[in-house]
């Protein structure tokens, strides 16, 4: 008498029908066992216990699967078309340089977003203006008392203060970074010289994304601030300042779409 | 006049050492920002902010040093 090879339904006294490897070429996935790495394309051997299913029992090939996955993908490489990959920029889109220390092997990088540049301007022109300092008032009253060599000595301790005001907005800029992954948010901060914040998000479990830009500078320049609520411990994640806000949350919205597909057919990790 | 005048020269002496071993400190903790952030997120131009954050070290301490013997 033929036994159920469902699982759910199966006694414990039920012998279980084991597949040999070799027989997993004409295996049609089952939904839950498909991987969601597109990479991975080598197969893998089938677990014993994995059941067979003719096409017409499972409702999702792997060509489907994949095909789908790729219509939001795809749309995702077209927004971004044209975007910079320079290290040096404040829209990083598909970096080939860029990581991260909680990257997954496999997990790949969609966009990396830093401050908008114009945000660099005011600490900019104040080390511009720190710079020339010396050169424009070279006599300072309070400190014409003081020998020539006390002088320079003054002098080359304020280019180091300079330098220094500078390499840390710099720093701040440069590693204050706002990181989408095919599976997550990621918002790192340093804050100050010995305090970071590292925030992360899963994709589906962001649930609303808005968008604020106010004043000149942000309609001029094409920046503002993305306002991200999750279903996870963090409630808000706050992108500041990042440019080109309405193009991030389109990316949002198709790696949403990618992850809401993923649900449906089950292969959420 | 003059008793005055060495007392203000030992003072302003004394505050810029004190300036330049605080601006030490200082530049050691900027290396080991760098250092921290370099390790969590890693691009390009990581290895020459290292170089730049450990020149400004260099420079820290020779600034002590001329102070210390110049002034």
């Amino acid at each position: 008498m033929p036994r159920s090879q469902d699982l759910d339904n199966i006694a414990p006294d039920d012998p279980v029908i084991t597949i040999p490897p070799t027989e997993t070429k004409n295996v049609i996935l089952s939904p839950s066992s498909v991987k969601k790495k597109k990479k991975k394309t080598h197969n893998s051997p089938a677990p014993e216990s994995a059941t067979i299913k003719s096409p017409s029992e499972s409702p999702y090939s792997a060509q489907s699967v994949k095909s789908s996955d790729l219509k939001f993908r795809q749309k995702i490489y077209e927004l971004m078309q044209g975007k910079t990959t320079s290290s040096l920029s404040s829209f990083l889109a598909r970096p080939k340089v860029f990581t991260f220390d909680t990257r997954d092997d496999d997990e790949e990088i969609i966009l990396v977003l830093r401050r908008h540049w114009f945000t660099n301007v005011r600490w900019i022109m104040l080390g511009i203006f720190m710079l020339l300092t010396p050169i424009l008032f070279p006599s300072v009253p309070l400190l014409s008392f003081f020998p020539d060599r006390y002088q320079m000595v003054f002098v080359i301790f304020w280019y180091l203060i300079t330098f220094a005001i500078a390499f840390e907005n710099f720093l701040s800029w440069y590693f204050n970074v706002f990181i989408i992954t095919e599976e997550r948010v990621i918002d790192i901060d340093f804050y100050n010289l010995l305090s970071k914040k590292f925030s992360e998000a899963k994709i589906c479990m962001i649930q609303d994304v808005t968008s604020t830009q106010g004043g000149v500078s942000q309609i001029l320049f094409n920046y503002g601030t993305v306002l991200i609520q999750t279903a996870s411990e963090i409630p808000v994640i706050k992108i500041e300042m990042i440019p080109n806000p309405a193009l991030v949350i389109k990316v949002l919205q198709q790696m949403r779409g990618e992850e809401e597909q993923e649900a449906i057919e089950g292969r959420i990790k | 006049m003059s008793q005055i005048n060495d007392f203000m020269l030992l003072a302003g002496k004394f505050f810029t050492v004190l300036g330049t071993i605080i601006y030490f400190i200082f530049s050691v903790v900027i290396v080991k920002q760098v250092t921290s952030m370099s390790h969590n997120v890693y691009d390009k131009f990581n290895t020459i902010l290292i170089i730049f954050s450990y020149l400004h070290l260099l420079f820290s301490i020779l600034l002590i040093i001329l102070a210390l013997l110049f002034l």
